[in-house]
This record gives C-alpha cells, structure tokens and sequence, in this order.
C-alpha cells in the first residue's frame, strides 16, 4: 500500500511493502499520475484514494512516536505551522496556522539558497526580528542589509524572529517536539528558547500507518 | 396596502414580533445574508476589521428597501450593536428601534437537543425567532458533540457536525426566546466534545474562549466572515480524534 504525506515542497512517501524507509521527492518532481492509497497534505484529495486531514495525521502520529500522554508537537511545513497538544492522552488543543504562518519553511529555503548558507554554520543570534510570516518579514531581512547588517545575521534574525513565532504559536511549551524539514535546520531548532525533541519529516506518514492500524483493528 | 418589510436584528423582544406578525409585517433577519453584494461595500459605514454578523446587517440595510428596522442593542446582542443603530439611523430614512430585550419566559430547547442535521437546526432556530408561536415538540438524542456560540456568519462549518450535535451558547438562548439569559448562555455539558465557537470581533469571543479553557473536552474556534481551511481541519480532526463520527463526505 502506498502512503504519501503530499507537502508543498516536497512528498513523503512510504510502501508498507518495502523495507520501510519512506522516501522524499521533490513536489514539482512527482509525475502527475501518482496516486496513493492513503495520503495527507495539501494534494492529498486529488492524489490518493483516501484522504485524511492533516491535524488528524499530525495527533495519530505524534501519539505513535512519542508514546507519552501529554505532549505538545509542532510541525512547521513548507507553507503552514500546525500544533496539537496532548494532555492525559487526549487531544486537548490544536492549531493550523496557513495565513501567518504562511510560506515559513519555504522561505527560510529560499534564503538559505539565495544567499548560499549553510545553515550549520550559521550562529544563533542574540536577537530576531518581530516577523509573523515569511512573505511580510523579507523586507525586514532588506532593510537590514540596507542599513549595514551583514546577509547572514540578517537572515539569521530573520529564521530567529520564525522560530519565536512557532513557539508562541504553540503556547510556549517546555518541552517542543519538534516534526517536518525543518528538524533538519539547525538554525532553527537552535532558535527555540526551549527542549527540542526533533521527529523529523516522517510524522504525518507514521499518522497514515496508524490510521490504517486502527482501520485494521475495526475490520471484523 | 403593502406589505411592510421590517427588518430585525438580534432578538427583538415577544411583544415586537407579536405586534409585527399581528399588523402583518414582513420580516426579514438582518444578521444573515439576504443580497449578493460583496460585504467590503459595507465599509463605507463600518470598518473592515468589525463584526461579520454586523457588517452583513449594514450590507442588507444598503441594499434592501425597508419600511423600518428594529434593532436590539441590550444585554441580549451587544454593544456593537448599539452603535451600528447610530450608523443605520443615520444612513436609512426609516425607523430604526432600537429594543432591550429582558424576556425571560422560557420557551424551551427541543430544537438544541434534537436529532437533526446541524444546519437544519440553525436555520430553524433562526426562523423562530420571527414568530411568537410556542416551540414545536421535538424528541431529544443523547449528545455525541456540542457547538456552542452564536449562529455562523458562514452556516457551512455546520456540516461538519453530526446529527446528534447539542447546540449550547447563544444559540440557545435565542431558542428558548431568552436572549439575555447569561445562566442559559454558560451551560455546557462536560462529557461532550465541544466546539466553542467564536465570531471574530464579537465580544461573546471572550466568554468562548474562556469557556474552553474551563471545559475538558473542548476546542476553540474564531472565523470571520467566511471559516477557512484551517478552521474547517480543526473542527474536523477536533471531532473525528475525540472519537465522533461525523457526516460522510
């Protein structure tokens, strides 16, 4: 069975009846007649047969890795940020931010491109920028290289100002777990003023795999 | 004589609808949508960044030909409310009333607690409120879900609601013909999954939120003129996490 977690950037797909390690495809790489059996994302109604909502997979998901009754799991997308909260094993908050949190992860990619960083070697910086949302809080990053800063601490203050956006987002937790691309930014993850327990891009599938656990289960 | 087309916003009290229906009046509910304007055209009145619900009574009053309105602006609607009275008296060359609404004379809830698709509950509930006949009696179900608030700018959210959805809030009170009723507004049930809603730049947003946070099962949800995809996603997985078993799509 082939699941996918359609992302805008890229897509995550597992076969149950490989070996089990899913792999990532470029979205604009993905032929336009893949379908899955069971997917999630932003394409998953016109690619799968089966869909289900991205909060759903995200909770399922989160339960099933981190095996914990209270919990708070952000993941942070290409184009949106999304949070549940677990308390006492229930669901007891969740949040889907598409409007200001919009185009996050994929700007910080932009940038990192653009002006050639690694972000690796790029330091935490002491500050951010009071930014909500990729696409407004470029032309803080402009404005600052205008007045001097150098492109690096200026986008630094940029990805700082994102990730302090995400955590308040999130209510402001302890302890974050942390899931999608930009578990792999450790600029990112360095940003965020508390415990970062990172997931990694496959949450939403391990939500999929769970989902067709719990069908198993129901089937007589 | 013509007919004469009053317009009504909230709840106005018993005694008006009485008078209306006997002089027999049309009545037409400002709060919902009733022309195909794009509602922006209200900003000449009122700001954008305002109440959906109120916006809309401003966009229907612009459009439509009234003989007069009547607006209630007590503890059963809302501040807001008693402004936008100021506004429309003072675009309109008709009557605006304004009216305080202290009713208290329980009509009951059947139509809450019924089983019944949640949209066909709302439009309902709203259409009664332009008659003063006592409630029809209906059958109650057990809740397996709440929505608690004010009736939707965007009555499309409703459908994602199962049959057997309690309804709670304001709602409830306009119901029960009881719009001030604080006590009435308050009752939750704390075994249900509720859905506490909120209409952007309402002042009841507060007491949803507030609620929410007091209640164990519950989700908090704030739309504005129409609900977008995320708000939609979370009252979808909201519902379908806490184990309810929503309409097929």
């Amino acid at each position: 069975m082939l699941l996918a977690d359609f992302g805008t950037s890229y897509c995550k797909i597992l076969d149950t009846a490989g070996d089990g390690s899913p792999r990532i495809v470029a979205t604009r790489e993905l032929s336009p007649n893949f379908r899955a059996d069971l997917a999630t994302g932003h394409n998953a109604g016109r690619r799968s047969l089966q869909s289900i909502n991205e909060l759903t997979a995200l909770a399922r998901g989160g339960r099933r890795l981190i095996g914990q009754p209270d919990f708070v799991l952000l993941d942070c997308g290409s184009r949106d940020i999304k949070f549940v909260r677990a308390a006492q094993d229930r669901i007891a908050d969740m949040g889907w931010n598409a409007e200001c949190g919009a185009s996050m992860g994929f700007t910080i990619e932009l940038l990192g491109n653009y002006y050639h960083l690694d972000f690796a070697a790029v330091p935490v910086p002491d500050r951010g920028f009071p930014v909500t949302c990729g696409v407004l809080g470029m032309s803080s990053i402009f404005d600052a290289v205008i007045s001097g800063l150098s492109e690096t601490e200026a986008v630094a203050r940029f990805v700082r100002g994102i990730a302090m956006n995400a955590y308040r987002f999130a209510g402001s937790p302890e302890r974050l777990y942390l899931s999608g691309g930009l578990c792999d930014n450790p600029l990112f993850v360095g940003c965020l003023p508390c415990e970062v327990v990172r997931l990694g891009r496959f949450v939403l599938l391990a939500g999929l795999e769970e989902h067709l656990r719990r069908e198993g289960e129901r089937s007589p | 004589m013509p007919e004469e087309k009053i317009g009504i916003v909230g709840v106005p009290p018993l005694a008006v609808i009485r008078d209306l229906n006997a002089r027999g009046c049309g009545i037409v509910d400002l709060d919902e949508p009733q022309v195909h304007s794009a509602i922006d055209l209200s900003a000449q009145y009122l700001p954008r960044v305002y109440c959906a619900i109120l916006r809309t009574v401003v966009l229907n009053a612009m459009h439509l030909s009234l003989d007069g309105i009547y607006i209630d602006v007590g503890p059963g609607k809302c501040d807001c409310a008693l402004h936008v009275a100021t506004i429309l008296e003072n675009m309109l060359k008709v009557p605006v009333t304004r009216t305080h609404n202290l009713d208290d004379r329980a009509f009951g809830t059947p139509l809450c607690r019924t089983r019944m698709p949640l949209f066909d509950k709302f439009m309902a509930i709203t259409r009664r409120v332009q008659s003063a006949a006592p409630a029809t009696d209906l059958a109650p179900c057990p809740p397996t879900a709440g929505f608690w608030g004010v009736p939707p700018r965007d009555f499309s959210i409703l459908s994602l609601f199962p049959d057997t959805t309690h309804i709670y809030g304001w709602t409830r009170c306009m119901e029960n013909k009881t719009p001030a009723d604080l006590t009435l507004e308050m009752h939750v049930n704390p075994e249900v999954p509720t859905v506490f809603f909120a209409q952007s730049f309402c002042a009841k947003t507060a007491l949803a939120h507030h609620l929410a946070r007091l209640h164990p099962r519950a989700l908090f949800v704030d739309c504005d003129v129409t609900a977008g995809g995320s708000a939609r996603a979370k009252i979808e997985a909201f519902l379908e996490l806490a184990g309810v078993v929503s309409p097929e799509r």
